[in-house]
């Protein structure tokens, strides 16, 4: 029998192994990592370098496939799919933030927002209307025409995240969103990132090295050595020394 | 998302602008080279070309055109006697020393023409009329030899000009005169001398009565008359060797004279070596510079193809978009450097040198190589982006 709890869970892993070469040359990025994020819900994932925070989100989004473990995203067991499905999953159900926003900088702004649509094979006409309203709920009304590279990293970073929300997805992945930007910058971009995703059909999940962007959390699994060490709901009750 | 895949090529007009310089010079190179090396070559069957016939009869020795086995003038009559003949009128080739008005010797190619039919006359007078061979002692003399056999003297600002030959002027075969009576414009000779039409009566004069003149047959078939049917019914009714004149160096017809005229060269001396090089080196460097402008492309968008893939495009869309853009450039570049190279060649052909002949079928094969290359490319910027993991995209 399911519990409401489970209904309410977006994103679980259990006794997730990742290694990256073998022999001497070895590295376990992730050992039993066990994660959970409700839906509706804006996670972050902290800990030191090296710890296996990207390697997890990776996982999460279906773009790296763990030695052993299971992965649900949204209802859907990812493990076990082909990279085809895969791939299929991620165009439908993923939105991707950047740390280097990675926006195709010889593409204007509006057709780097159109790129998801146009991947899920929308209507050039309609995926122009949706990535245009989407610019304007990110502010970058009237830049849809210039260049990336025209715009400051703030602006960019929103290009980015109505790229990434533009299809709507279920789940959106936050690689170090802010570590390019400057503290007021960030916070807006968290701000937004937060006002535009807060709805019980979505979950957020930003990895980060940030804590001036921790208050935007819901709650913070911090990692160690390839696990989840703890949850919080209150940044403050980090070791904070530790990150 | 090919739309999107060709404004990612034209975004950056800069590196647009470079990729496509590449791969124009690389198809310049390709192009220009062999273009130049078949010029040259082509230049070993001028006499098929300039000599308009249908059928090349000669001694069954002859291996090419530039090679003159004289026969029998009664040969003549033999081959006239042939089922399927319309006519046939005799040609003399020879080389022969020209002392010009000032002393000076030059090298010429006589041709000697019938003075009936003037079968084998070239088709463009520039200057005079080629009925005037009939008056004694005259010749006919093409564009290029009037310029290589003028007179040279110091022009008012001290610089060297050559006056050419012009109607009127004469020079001396074997202490005999040549009075000019016409220019005519032909295609140049690998030879490299001037063309001297004169009458084939009149060549017995020219080379001091030579017991045999008869260099070739022209032979024209009667109406309905195949000219490769007839080649081989001359053959065997004479023993004498009968040609067609088709200038295809491509066709499998063993009777082409030209054909035949041009692998003779090639096996039998060093010239497609010596020029082959050149056109190696050509394609080397052409393939190196496309091949390196448009991986360097491939690898410049590497990290972008990588996150289109995280955001779930699958690597069939993904391998479309490359080849898209592989072939919009190859496509591009090569109609920039082949008409570069047309357009070269014409400017050198005004100028008479080099020769420049581009078939058909190096216009597709600069095409093949330069998108053969894009192709490889393409493929090598697939596999990457296919072996691209999910740290690269996250790491960017
Ligand atoms: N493709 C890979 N090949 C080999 N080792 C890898 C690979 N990706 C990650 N690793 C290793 O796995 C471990 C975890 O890496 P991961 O990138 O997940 O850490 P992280 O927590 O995101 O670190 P950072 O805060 O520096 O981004 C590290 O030791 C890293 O060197
Ligand atoms: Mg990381």
């Amino acid at each position: 029998m399911s519990t409401p709890a489970a209904h309410a869970v977006a994103v679980r892993t259990r006794g997730i192994d990742m290694f990256f070469g073998d022999g001497e040359t070895k590295v376990t990025a992730l050992k039993q990592a066990d994660f959970e994020a409700n839906r509706g819900e804006l996670i972050m994932l902290v800990g030191p370098s090296g710890c296996g925070k990207t390697t997890l989100l990776s996982v999460i989004a279906g773009t790296l496939t763990p030695q052993t473990g299971t992965v649900e995203v949204f209802g859907q067991r990812l493990d076990g799919l082909s990279q085809e499905e895969l791939t299929t999953f991620r165009r439908k159900h993923l939105g991707f933030v950047f740390q280097s926003f990675n926006l195709i900088p010889t593409l204007t702004v509006l057709e780097n927002v159109m790129v998801p649509l146009l991947i899920q094979g929308t209507a050039q006409a309609v995926a122009v209307a949706k990535a245009r309203a989407m610019l304007e709920k990110v502010g970058l009304k009237g830049r849809e025409e210039g260049r990336p590279n025209a715009l400051s990293g703030g602006q960019q970073q929103r290009v980015a995240i109505a790229r990434a929300l533009v299809h709507e997805p279920s789940l959106l992945i936050c690689d170090e969103p802010t570590s390019a930007l400057d503290k007021d910058t960030g916070a807006q971009i968290m701000q937004m990132v937060r006002d535009l995703s807060r709805s019980p059909e979505r979950c957020v999940v930003v990895v980060t090295h940030d804590h001036r962007i921790f208050r935007f959390a819901d709650r913070i699994a911090e990692m160690e050595d390839g696990r989840i060490r703890r949850v919080v709901e209150d940044a403050s009750l980090l070791d904070t020394n530790h990150l | 998302m090919y739309r999107l895949a060709l404004n990612m090529l034209f975004g950056d007009r800069a590196k647009l602008a470079m990729l496509l310089c590449g791969l124009a010079f690389s198809a310049l190179l390709m192009a220009q080279q062999t273009s130049v090396f078949f010029g040259i070559m082509s230049w070993t069957y001028t006499p098929v070309h300039n000599i308009r016939a249908p059928i090349w009869v000669s001694d069954p020795m002859v291996e090419q055109a530039n090679d003159a086995k004289p026969m029998r003038d009664t040969d003549l009559y033999r081959v006239r006697s042939v089922d399927g003949v319309a006519w046939a009128a005799p040609l003399h080739t020879s080389f022969l020393q020209a002392r010009m008005q000032d002393g000076n010797f030059k090298l010429i190619t006589m041709v000697g023409i019938d003075a009936d039919t003037f079968a084998g006359a070239p088709a463009v007078l520039s200057q005079g009329r080629i009925e005037d061979l009939r008056l004694p002692n005259t010749v006919i003399v093409d564009e290029w030899g009037a310029q290589l056999m003028g007179r040279v003297t110091k022009g008012p600002d001290g610089k060297e000009v050559v006056i050419p030959l012009k109607v009127g002027d004469t020079f001396e075969v074997n202490d005999l005169e040549a009075r000019i009576v016409g220019i005519c414009k032909v295609r140049r000779a690998f030879t490299g001398g001037p063309f001297v039409y004169t009458t084939y009566d009149r060549t017995k004069l020219y080379t001091l009565g030579a017991r045999r003149t008869l260099s070739f047959m022209l032979v024209e078939p009667q109406p309905g008359v195949d000219p490769a049917k007839l080649c081989a019914r001359i053959e065997a009714d004479t023993g004498l060797k009968a040609w067609t004149s088709e200038t295809v160096i491509w066709s499998w017809s063993d009777l082409s004279l030209a054909r035949n005229t041009f692998w003779w060269f090639w096996k039998n001396t060093g010239i497609p070596f010596s020029f082959g090089t050149a056109v190696a080196l050509g394609l080397f460097v052409g393939i190196a510079v496309s091949g390196q402008t448009f991986y360097s492309f491939v690898l410049e968008n590497l990290k972008y193809f990588a996150a289109i893939k995280a955001m779930g495009a699958g690597m069939g869309v993904i391998a479309r978009m490359l080849l898209v853009q592989a072939f919009t450039a190859g496509l591009l570049g090569f109609g920039l450097g082949v008409g570069m190279a047309q357009a070269i060649g014409r400017a050198m052909i005004e100028k008479g040198m080099p020769p420049f002949v581009m078939f058909p079928q190096i216009f597709w094969a600069t095409l093949a190589l330069v998108l053969g290359i894009s192709l490889v490319s393409a493929i090598i910027g697939i596999i990457k982006v296919s072996r691209v993991d999910a740290a690269t995209v996250f790491r960017g």
